[in-house]
C-alpha cells in the first residue's frame, strides 16, 4: 500500500505532509470527481499554502466569537466529569446510573503524542468491548488510511459507551431551536461525525470485534434555543458513510491518476507551481468555494477558459453537458454545427435563443410604440 | 488637552485608521502574522490618537484602552487562528462586580482557593472553585491568578519542600499517577482523595453536591448560592424539588447521597489501589505535583506516517 | 432554471453584464419600504450586532449592542428597534377601504397600504425570523420584565417572516433573491448571494464591467459583506478589540462612540447598494398582476393587525391541521404566482413555450364564425389554426388560453407540425358570433398556454377539534406559558 509514497513526497515537494481532520476528509466527498483535488489530498499537499503562493489565498477564517462560544459550551457541557451530559443521557436515552465512567483521552500523563494516545484509545476501547468497562471516553485519537496513508484523527467527540454499542457524540455550539437547526450546520457535522463513525468502525475491527457495534447513530449535543442549556437529538449517518466509504475507495486508486503525470511534478513553492498545478486537471463548481482551499484558483481557472460550470452544475446540466461557453453560444446562433451527440442539445438551445430574442424584442417594440402602461395590460382581464 | 502642532488631524486619523485597520485585515487573511502584529500597533495607537482628538481625554479612561497591545500580543503567539479570549464575556454580576476591588484584595489568591477547595472536599476545577468562592466567600477569585497557580506551587514545593502548611496541587490520574489536566487539590488531603479514576469525576461532583448543599443549609442562601446548587441540583436525579431554578438543600443533600451509593465503593476501590502504587513508586514531590512521561516527549514530533509501525 | 435562464447566464459572461430575465417588475416596491441591514455577532444564534434601518435613503438609524453576550444591553436594542419597526407599521397602513360584506355578513375592511420590509438576503430573512422567535414570548412583568414593545415586535417579525414564505407576497423580500429574479448575471448562483457582487453585474460603477464590479465587491474590506454575518477579519481585528475595550470601560462613550463608528463603517456599503437596488425595480414597469398580489398582502396584513390584540404570540410549531393547511396554501400560491408571472410577461412565458407548455406564433387560418351544431343548442366554436415553431408537448384535447387575454380559452384539436388547430370555447361573449376583436385574426401573433391561475382549488380541512388521530388528536388550545417567557435568552 505504499508504492506511490515515494511519488506523493515528492509531489508536496519536500514539505511533510499535511493532517487531516474530519472536516477535510469529509471535504473529500464533496467533488470525487476532481483529480487535482484527489492528487493533492492524497499526497497531503498543504492546499491553503499553495493557494496562497499562487495568490489565491482562500478565505477560511474563523471569528473569535465563535470560536469562543464553541470552546465555552463544550467546556460548560463536560464541566463537572460531564454532569450536563450525562443529564442529557439518563433523561434522554435511559442511561442507567452506574455508567458514568469518564476516561479522557487527550492527554497520556501530560504528554500528547499521537502515538501514546492512539495506543491509549485502543487500550481503553478494547477493554470496554470486550468487558463492558467505561462509558464516556472523551477526545480518542482514531487513525484513518486515506490513499494509502495512515491519518491521524483528532476528533473533538465523545466516545460513549451503551450496552455493548459505542456511539459517537459530537458536541456544537448551533443552536436548535424549537427542535429545527439550521440545515447545512446539521450537514456539516453529519459529515464529519461519518468520519469518526467510520474510524471508530476501523479500529473495532482491527480488535477483533464487529464493526457494527459501533453505531450509526450519533448523538449531536446542542443549546437549545438561545440559551446555554444543551440539548441531544439523535442523527443517522448511513448515508454520510456510504458517500465516504465509496470515496475513500476511489481515493486509493490515486495511483492511477498519478501514473499519467509527468515524473518530476511537484507543488512545492516556486515559479513552476502554476503550470504544475494546472497539469492536474480539476473539476471546478461553485460548491468547492465551500471547502476547498483551492477553489479561487480554480476558479478563475475555469473563468478564463469559459467553463459553464464555473456558473454552476445546474447551468452545466441545461445545457446538456456543453462545457464551455463559446460552444454553447455558439451552438445557440446556429453559427456551430452541432456533432450528432449534440444534436438535441444544440436544437433546444436554438430554440431557446429564438424565443428569448423573441420575447425581448416584442417588448421592445412595445415600449417604441409608447404602448401598454401597466394599466392598460391590466384591463386585459376585464375584458373577458 | 491641548494638541501639539505636530498632531495630524481628525480627519487624517480617520483616513489613517480605516486605512490600517484594511491593513491589518488583509495582513491576517494571508497569514502574515509579523506584519499584522506591527500594523495593529500601529492602529491602536491612532485610535488613541483619534479618541484624545475627537472626544477628549477623560479622567480614568487612559488605562483600559492601552490594555489591548496585550491582547494582540497573546493572539500572535497563537498560530494561525486567533485565539479565543480566555475568559467568557463579562455576565451581568461580573460586569457589576467588576469595580468592587477592594473584595477581591482582601486574601492571597492561594488562601482563596484553599478556602473553596476546603468547602468542596474533593478535586475541583478552577471554574468551580471559581463559582464556589463567589458564591460562599467574600469578593471572588481573579481567574487569570489560577493559570499559573499550580505551576507556582510546585516550584515554591521544589525549592523548599514543606516550608507551608499546604500546598495547591494536582490530581492524579489513577492508570499512570499523572497529573490530571485542570483539576485542584489540597496537599494535606489524603492520597486517596486526590487520585482520580474513572468514577471520580462523578463521585466527587456528587461530594461537593453534599457538601455545599450541607452548608448553605446553616442560612437562607443567597441569589449566587442558590445559582451554584441549581447547577449541582438540575444535574443530580431527584434533586430537584421545588420549581425550576430553586433548590432545596436538604433535599440536594439527600439525592446526592443516593447517587454516591452506587458509585462510592467501586470509586474507592480504584482510588485505594492506585494510591498504593503512587506510595510505592513516588517520590514526595511526584506525590503532589503527578509524574511526567517527559522521555517520551521526542516522540510527538514525529509525523502521521511514522504511525504505521504500532499496528 | 432552465436553458433559457441559463443561455441569458452565458449571455451576461461574454458580454461582461447582467442580462434581464423579466421585462417587468415581479414585485410591489413600497413607496417608503422600511430597508433594514441587520448584522449578528458570528457563533451566536440570534445575538443581534447591530442594524441600520430606515425608510428612506437619508434617513438611516444606527442601532448598535455594544456588547452583545450582555442580556440587558440586548434587550435595550430590541425595545429600541421594536420602536421602529412598530412606528413604521402604524404609519404605513393608509385609509380604509369598506369592502362588501362578507358571507355570513362581517363587516370587512382592507387598509389602504401595508408596510414593507426589505433585508439584504436570506440570512437577513432568517435572522428576523430568530429574533422573533426570540422575542415574541418575553413577558413584560416578573423578574426577566422586558419593555412592552419587545414581544409586540416579536410577533410582528415571526409574521413577517411567515409570509416570507408566502409566494408572491412583498411584504419582507431579500434583496439578492427580487434581483435574482428580474437579472441573470454571469456568476453562479452562490457568488449572486453577495449583494454587492450582484449588483456590480447588473448596474456596475462607473468604470468597471460586472466582473470587475464583482471581483472587488468579493473583498470583504473593500466591500463589507452585507450580514447578518461579519467578516472573519473584522471581528478579530475590528470588532473584539472595540468590544474589548468597551468592557474594560465600564460602558464609556468614548468607546462606544469608536465601536458604533466601526460597525457603521460595516453597513453603510449595503445601506447604498439596498437603495440603488431599489431604485433600478422603480424603473421596470410593474407587472399587471403585482397590484393583485399586493392587495391580498393588505388583507393578510389587515387581518393581523386587527386582530393583534386578541391573538396570542404564535405557537412554537405550528399544530397538525394548520400546518397542512399551511402547505396547502402556499402550493397553491406557487402555481398561481407562476402562472400570473408568465401571463404579465413575455419573457416568462418563454420559459414554458420551451418546456412545451404553451406555444407562439401566426395565426394562419380562422373560422370566426364556426359553431358546433351537433347539440341540442347550436354553440360558437371557431377553429383557429397557429403557425408555430415552438416545441408544443401539450395533447390534443388539452385545454388552453389566449397568453395575453386568458379569458379567451380554446382547446386543441389537431396538432401538425409547425401548426395547431384550435378550437375556442370561450372569452368571445354569449353570442353566436363573437364579439368584435376577440377572435385573433390572421396574421395576428397569439400565444397559448395551458396554463391557468389557480389550476387547482382549495382542499378541505378539519377543524382542529377534528384532527385526526394519525396527527395526534386534537391539539390543546395553545396558551403561552410561563416557561416560553422566562425562556433563557444568553
Amino acid at each position: 500500500m505504499t508504492e506511490t509514497a515515494p511519488d506523493l513526497d515528492r509531489l508536496r515537494g519536500g514539505a511533510p505532509p499535511r493532517n487531516h481532520d474530519a472536516r477535510t476528509i469529509a471535504a473529500l466527498t464533496a467533488n470525487p470527481g476532481c483529480a487535482r483535488r484527489g492528487v493533492m489530498d492524497a499526497a497531503g499537499v498543504d492546499k491553503d499554502a499553495v493557494a496562497r503562493e499562487l495568490g489565491f489565498p482562500s478565505p477560511f477564517g474563523q471569528s473569535q466569537f465563535a470560536i469562543t462560544r464553541g470552546n465555552a459550551f463544550e467546556a460548560q457541557v463536560k464541566a463537572d466529569g460531564c454532569a450536563e451530559l450525562l443529564t442529557l443521557l439518563r433523561d434522554g436515552l435511559g442511561l442507567a446510573v452506574p455508567e458514568v465512567a469518564y476516561d479522557d483521552l487527550e492527554v497520556v500523563a501530560g504528554n500528547e503524542g499521537r502515538e501514546l494516545r492512539h495506543a491509549r484509545t485502543r487500550r481503553l476501547l478494547a477493554r470496554a468491548l470486550e468487558s463492558g468497562e467505561g462509558t464516556l471516553f472523551d477526545h480518542p485519537l482514531l487513525r484513518l488510511e486515506i490513499a494509502g496513508q495512515l491519518a491521524y484523527l483528532e476528533p473533538d467527540v465523545i466516545a460513549f459507551q451503551l450496552a455493548g454499542r459505542l456511539h459517537v457524540i459530537e458536541i456544537k455550539s448551533f443552536a436548535v431551536v424549537d427542535g429545527q437547526a439550521e440545515p447545512e450546520q446539521v450537514a456539516a457535522a453529519a459529515r464529519q461525525s461519518a468520519v469518526y463513525v467510520l474510524a471508530l468502525r476501523r479500529l473495532v475491527s482491527e480488535l477483533g470485534h464487529d464493526p457494527a457495534r459501533v453505531s450509526h447513530e450519533v448523538f449531536l449535543v446542542c443549546p437549545e434555543n438561545f440559551s446555554n442549556r444543551p440539548v441531544a437529538a439523535p442523527l443517522d449517518v448511513r448515508p454520510q458513510l456510504a458517500v465516504l466509504e465509496r470515496q475513500l475507495a476511489r481515493l486509493t486508486r490515486i495511483d492511477r491518476i498519478l501514473d499519467a503525470l509527468p515524473g518530476d511534478l511537484t507543488f512545492g513553492p516556486g515559479a513552476a507551481l502554476a503550470d504544475a498545478v494546472r497539469t492536474v486537471e480539476a473539476r471546478y463548481a461553485p460548491e468547492c468555494m465551500a471547502g476547498c482551499e483551492m477553489a479561487f484558483f480554480c476558479r478563475d481557472e475555469a473563468r478564463a477558459c469559459g467553463a459553464t460550470g464555473a456558473l454552476g452544475r445546474s447551468v452545466r446540466d441545461d445545457l446538456g453537458g456543453v462545457d464551455t461557453i463559446g460552444t454553447a453560444l455558439a451552438l445557440a446562433d446556429g453559427s456551430l454545427d452541432p456533432s450528432d451527440d449534440l444534436a438535441e442539445t444544440a436544437a433546444q438551445l436554438r430554440t431557446a435563443a429564438r424565443l428569448r430574442d423573441e420575447a425581448l424584442a416584442a417588448v421592445r417594440a412595445e415600449t417604441l410604440a409608447g404602448a401598454p402602461t401597466p394599466e392598460a395590460r391590466g384591463a386585459r382581464d376585464g375584458a373577458a | 488637552m491641548p494638541r501639539s502642532p505636530g498632531l495630524p488631524t481628525p480627519d487624517a486619523l480617520e483616513a489613517r485608521i480605516a486605512e490600517l485597520r484594511a491593513a491589518v485585515r488583509r495582513a491576517a487573511a494571508a497569514g502574515d502574522r509579523r506584519s499584522a502584529r506591527d500594523l495593529r500597533a500601529d492602529l491602536r495607537l491612532a485610535e488613541r490618537q483619534w479618541d484624545d482628538a475627537v472626544l477628549g481625554a477623560e479622567d480614568g479612561t487612559g488605562e483600559p484602552v492601552r490594555d489591548d497591545d496585550d491582547d494582540d500580543g497573546e493572539r500572535d503567539e497563537g498560530g494561525d487562528r486567533p485565539q479565543p479570549a480566555r475568559d467568557e464575556a463579562p455576565g451581568r454580576e461580573r460586569g457589576a462586580r467588576a469595580g468592587t476591588k477592594a473584595g477581591r484584595g482582601l486574601l492571597p489568591v492561594r488562601e482563596q482557593v484553599h478556602q473553596a477547595l476546603t468547602l468542596l472536599g474533593a478535586p475541583a476545577a478552577p471554574k468551580l472553585v471559581g463559582s464556589v468562592y463567589a458564591a460562599f466567600f467574600p469578593g471572588e477569585i481573579a481567574a487569570s491568578r489560577l493559570t499559573s497557580l499550580r505551576r507556582d506551587e510546585e516550584r515554591s514545593f521544589r525549592t523548599a519542600p514543606y516550608a507551608r502548611p499546604y500546598y495547591l496541587c494536582a490530581a492524579l490520574t489513577a492508570d499512570l499517577l499523572a497529573p490530571a489536566r485542570g483539576l485542584l487539590t489540597v496537599s494535606t488531603w489524603p492520597l486517596e482523595r486526590r487520585i482520580v479514576g474513572p468514577l471520580s469525576p462523578r463521585t466527587d461532583f456528587l461530594t461537593a453536591a453534599v457538601r455545599l448543599a450541607e452548608h448553605a443549609g446553616r442560612a437562607a442562601p443567597t441569589p449566587d448560592v442558590q445559582r451554584l446548587l441549581w447547577r449541582f441540583a438540575s444535574n443530580i436525579p431527584g434533586a430537584v424539588t421545588g420549581t425550576v431554578g430553586t433548590v432545596e438543600p436538604a433535599d440536594l443533600a439527600a439525592a446526592a447521597r443516593a447517587e454516591l451509593d452506587v458509585h462510592r465503593e467501586p470509586d474507592r476501590r480504584g482510588r485505594a489501589s492506585a494510591a498504593g502504587r503512587a506510595r510505592a513508586r513516588l517520590d514526595d514531590a511526584e506525590r503532589l505535583f503527578g509524574s511526567r512521561l517527559r522521555a517520551l516527549n521526542t516522540s510527538t514530533r514525529r509525523r502521521a506516517t511514522t504511525g504505521e509501525t504500532d499496528r | 432554471m432552465s436553458a433559457l435562464t441559463s443561455l441569458a447566464q452565458l449571455r451576461a459572461a461574454v458580454d461582461g453584464i447582467a442580462q434581464p430575465l423579466a421585462t417587468v417588475r415581479h414585485c410591489h416596491v413600497a413607496e417608503a419600504p422600511l430597508v433594514l441591514v441587520p448584522l449578528k455577532l458570528a457563533g451566536e444564534a440570534a445575538a443581534p450586532l447591530a442594524v441600520l434601518v430606515g425608510a428612506a435613503r437619508d434617513d438611516a438609524s444606527l442601532l448598535v449592542v455594544p456588547q452583545p453576550r450582555n442580556r440587558d444591553l440586548r434587550f435595550q436594542f430590541a425595545a429600541e428597534f421594536a420602536k421602529l419597526v412598530l412606528n413604521h407599521i402604524e404609519t404605513s397602513r393608509g385609509g380604509v377601504e369598506e369592502l362588501p360584506p362578507g358571507k355570513d355578513g362581517d363587516e370587512r375592511i382592507r387598509y389602504g397600504d401595508a408596510p414593507q420590509l426589505l433585508v439584504p438576503n436570506r440570512g437577513g430573512v432568517g435572522f428576523l425570523r430568530l429574533l422573533g422567535r426570540s422575542t415574541r414570548f418575553r413577558s413584560t412583568e416578573g423578574p426577566y420584565a422586558v419593555d412592552p414593545a419587545v414581544p409586540v415586535l416579536g410577533r410582528w417579525l415571526t409574521w413577517f417572516a411567515d409570509r416570507y414564505d408566502h409566494p408572491g407576497s412583498s411584504l419582507l423580500r431579500a434583496m439578492t433573491e427580487v434581483l435574482r429574479l428580474h437579472w441573470a448575471t454571469g456568476q453562479s448562483s452562490l457568488e449572486d448571494g453577495n449583494l454587492a457582487a450582484l449588483l456590480g453585474w447588473i448596474d456596475p460603477p462607473d468604470g468597471l464591467d460586472g466582473p470587475a464590479a464583482a471581483a472587488r465587491a468579493e473583498d470583504p474590506v473593500t466591500c463589507p459583506p452585507a450580514g447578518p454575518a461579519t467578516d472573519p477579519t473584522f471581528d478579530n481585528e475590528v470588532l473584539a478589540p472595540a468590544i474589548a475595550a468597551y468592557d474594560r470601560s465600564g460602558g464609556d462613550h468614548r468607546a462606544e462612540e469608536r465601536l458604533r463608528g466601526a460597525i457603521a463603517g460595516q453597513l453603510e456599503p449595503t445601506w447604498e447598494l439596498m437603495w440603488r437596488a431599489v431604485g433600478l425595480l422603480r424603473a421596470l414597469p410593474e407587472g399587471a398582476s403585482v397590484p393583485g398580489r399586493w392587495e391580498r398582502d393588505r388583507d393578510a396584513f389587515t387581518y393581523y393587525h386587527q386582530t393583534f390584540g386578541e391573538a396570542y404570540p404564535q405557537a412554537r410549531r405550528d399544530p397538525p391541521v394548520r400546518a397542512a393547511r399551511r402547505l396547502h396554501d402556499l402550493e397553491r400560491a406557487q402555481d398561481a404566482y407562476d402562472a400570473q408571472r408568465a401571463f404579465d410577461d413575455p419573457l416568462v412565458m418563454a420559459e414554458y413555450r420551451l418546456a412545451g407548455q404553451a406555444f407562439g406564433g401566426v395565426v394562419t387560418d380562422c373560422e370566426p364564425d364556426r359553431l358546433d351544431e351537433t347539440g341540442k343548442r347550436p354553440k360558437l366554436r371557431p377553429h383557429l389554426r397557429v403557425g408555430t415553431a415552438d416545441p408544443v408537448r401539450l395533447d390534443v384535447g388539452t385545454t388552453v388560453c389566449n397568453a395575453a387575454r386568458p379569458a379567451l380559452k380554446g382547446k386543441i384539436v389537431e396538432l401538425a407540425a409547425g401548426s395547431v388547430l384550435l378550437e375556442l370555447t370561450g372569452g368571445m361573449g354569449r353570442k353566436l358570433t363573437a364579439e368584435p376583436g376577440s377572435v385573433p385574426r390572421p396574421g395576428e401573433r397569439v400565444c397559448f398556454t395551458s396554463l391557468s391561475e389557480g389550476s387547482f382549488g382549495a382542499a378541505k380541512f378539519p377543524d382542529r377539534e377534528d384532527t385526526p388521530w394519525t396527527h395526534g388528536g386534537p391539539p390543546e388550545e395553545y396558551v403561552p406559558t410561563d416557561e416560553d417567557a422566562e425562556e433563557e435568552w444568553s
